[in-house]
């Protein structure tokens, strides 16, 4: 019983972690092509993609885009939440599915509505709708995440603080928003994570000069396949692990995680 | 009475959206230092009352004074007023200290004075030595002295509790009720409780209002709501006790199986009395008013708790000492029942 436990644990965790492994493998392989088996070990690959001023142009585009959208969509997403769980107001579930809808939502059609929005009103393709297309798919992320830990803090204690002479905006900022605080920076790592990783909004939303990474990725591929890709998978994957590693260094991301 | 500085309530209504009149144009005047008690089953109105002096809901209607000033529109921070909630509401994220100097803080009290004033009120209540635990590390009673210091290290105008000790077990609850009611006589606060426990309310309070469906069912004295309860909801809700239900005739009630309870003033029209079970006397039968069949006895420890059956069916609970003669106590045996004429209580609503 536990053997069979653990063996279906360890191809699960096999299953997901081999991608990353070949990625990683690729991006090592001095070879021009996928090959096998290897024939060294060079970072050549890395030194392309770190050099290459268009993929350095995407990858900046890319972070700032990612913080940007942590900035709004955290905001936009606690905001909604507080008033959904708190506000008192008529029709919360309908609200509620209406913010998450985007998740739902096919994502190439939030970017083709976007896409198709920007030209009605003759905005054109600039950054400015590609960071409202990402904060529209980041907002349910931080929606929900905050809404869990609303759903586990006891509105009383908002009630406590303003019987003790709190205004509103110092019970916020002394109570309710250390006790969401998990949630939200929870939700803010969501939120960059989903932008620095968009594909099928950004692919709309994008334009010549101004391509994140993915989407410059997606580009290169279509005419090269050398390890510039694997290598360019990995600095972001190791972004990620970072910015994981951070949080949990700095405010503790295994406490915050209960929801 | 009010004027001299208690809370006062003028035709305070509230109707929950979705159209519950929770509270229904209730008038009461809470004196300076009174401990006044709401009590009633719950959706009575209770704690929506004390909300509303707290200033966490808006009555519809109606004005809420306190020392005479009109303080309906004021926010609650406003309102100098300290709350001990149901669950306690304590910030989870800080310490003890730190919830106990949270109202001090918000008024601006220097550092010095606030260490010294939470030291204070936390020996008010017995916890020194805990300044530094978090509330999680606190068993309920100990959460709910840090929410007793929390509320009056602020110097309230009022202290208000909504059903404080609910979530304790009944040895810590009676012996906070006891702590309570000695803060309450030391500090001289006004202090307004919410409880559903009649017990609760007749042990603690200078005077209760008995709620029920937003009114004011009776108010008065604990001994006046147990003695006198003036109507068939307010008897039946305090203590145990029997309502019999018969026909007006000169001197007394005549009920169903065909004998008359002697009932020394009974007002017109009225057709129901309350007996409390500990007024009822049993005597050999034949010699008393009227004779009854023990159905059951409970002993309770102090006294034993007798169910007769009178004719016609009708029950009637009686508390004796737990020595009474055991040929009228035993189940199955037959006594006489008898009561003071001045003791049945005339019900107008019935």
């Amino acid at each position: 019983m536990r053997a069979a436990f653990l063996a279906v644990n360890g191809a699960v965790i096999a299953f997901l972690l081999t991608p990353v492994a070949i990625v990683l493998f690729f991006a090592v392989n001095p070879e021009p092509f996928i090959a096998f088996p290897p024939t060294g070990v060079s970072f050549r690959w890395f030194e392309k993609f770190l050099t290459s001023r268009d993929f350095m142009a995407a990858f900046g585009l890319s972070l700032v885009l990612g913080a940007a959208t942590v900035a709004i969509a955290g905001t936009l997403g606690t905001a909604a939440a507080l008033a959904i769980a708190r506000g008192g107001l008529p029709g919360r579930r309908t609200l509620t599915a209406i913010f998450l809808s985007p998740i739902v939502l096919p994502a190439i059609l939030t970017g083709f509505a976007l896409f198709q929005l920007a030209m009605v009103l003759g905005l054109g393709r600039t950054v400015w709708i590609l960071l409202a297309g990402h904060c529209v798919i980041a907002v349910p992320y931080v929606l929900r995440t905050v809404l869990a830990v609303l759903a586990h803090s006891d509105p009383a204690l908002e009630e406590a603080a303003r019987g003790l002479g709190a205004t509103p905006a110092v019970a916020f900022r002394e109570v309710t928003l250390p006790l969401i605080r998990p949630g939200v920076i929870a939700g803010a790592l969501f939120a960059f994570i989903v932008s620095f990783d968009q594909f099928p909004v950004s692919l709309f939303l994008v334009s010549p000069g101004n391509e994140t990474l993915p989407i410059a990725m997606f580009n290169y591929l279509r005419f090269d396949s050398d390890g510039t890709i694997a290598a360019a998978s990995t600095v972001s994957i190791l972004l990620a692990v970072l910015l994981v590693l951070g949080i949990e260094r700095t405010i503790g991301l295994q406490e915050y995680a209960r929801l | 009475m009010a004027e001299n500085g208690g809370v006062t309530l003028e035709g305070v209504t509230k109707t929950f959206p979705g159209g519950t009149r929770a509270v229904d144009a209730v008038s009461l005047a809470i004196a300076e230092g009174e401990f006044f008690s709401l009590l009633g089953p719950s959706g009575c109105g209770k704690t929506t009352t004390l909300r509303m002096i707290a200033g966490f809901e808006a009555p519809d209607a109606g004005r809420i004074r306190v020392r005479g000033a009109d303080i309906t529109a004021l926010p609650p921070e406003k309102r100098n007023m300290g709350m001990v909630f149901q669950n306690y509401a304590l910030f989870p994220h800080r310490t003890v200290a730190e919830n106990v100097a949270f109202g001090l803080r918000m008024r601006n009290v220097p550092k010095a004075d606030i260490a010294a004033r939470v030291r204070q009120a936390l020996a008010m209540v017995r916890l020194e030595g805990l300044e530094d635990r978090r509330p999680a590390q606190l068993s309920g009673g100990q959460q709910q002295r840090v929410a007793l210091a929390r509320a009056i290290v602020v110097n309230p105008t009022v202290l208000l509790c909504d059903e404080p000790l609910g979530a304790l077990d009944k040895k810590l609850r009676q012996a906070m009720q006891f702590e309570l009611k000695e803060l309450h006589r030391r500090l001289g606060l006004t202090l307004v409780y919410v409880t559903h426990d009649q017990e609760e309310a007749l042990t603690m309070s200078d005077r209760i209002a008995v709620m029920r469906a937003g009114r004011i069912a009776q108010l008065g004295t604990p001994r006046e709501i147990y003695d006198r309860p003036t109507s068939r909801f307010v008897a039946d809700f305090i203590g145990d006790t029997n309502i019999l239900d018969g026909e007006p005739r000169e001197g007394g009630l005549a009920m169903p199986g065909g004998w008359v309870s002697p009932v020394a003033s009974l007002p017109p029209g009225v057709r129901a009395i309350a007996l409390r079970p500990e007024q009822v006397r049993l005597t050999a039968a034949g010699g008393g008013i009227v004779d009854a069949t023990v159905e059951e006895a409970n002993f309770l420890g102090d006294s034993m708790l007798l169910k007769l059956g009178l004719p016609a069916g009708v029950a009637l609970l009686a508390r004796v000492p737990r020595d009474a003669d055991p040929a009228l106590t035993t189940p199955g045996s037959r006594a006489g029942v008898s009561w003071r004429p001045e003791d049945p209580v005339p019900l107008a609503d019935a």
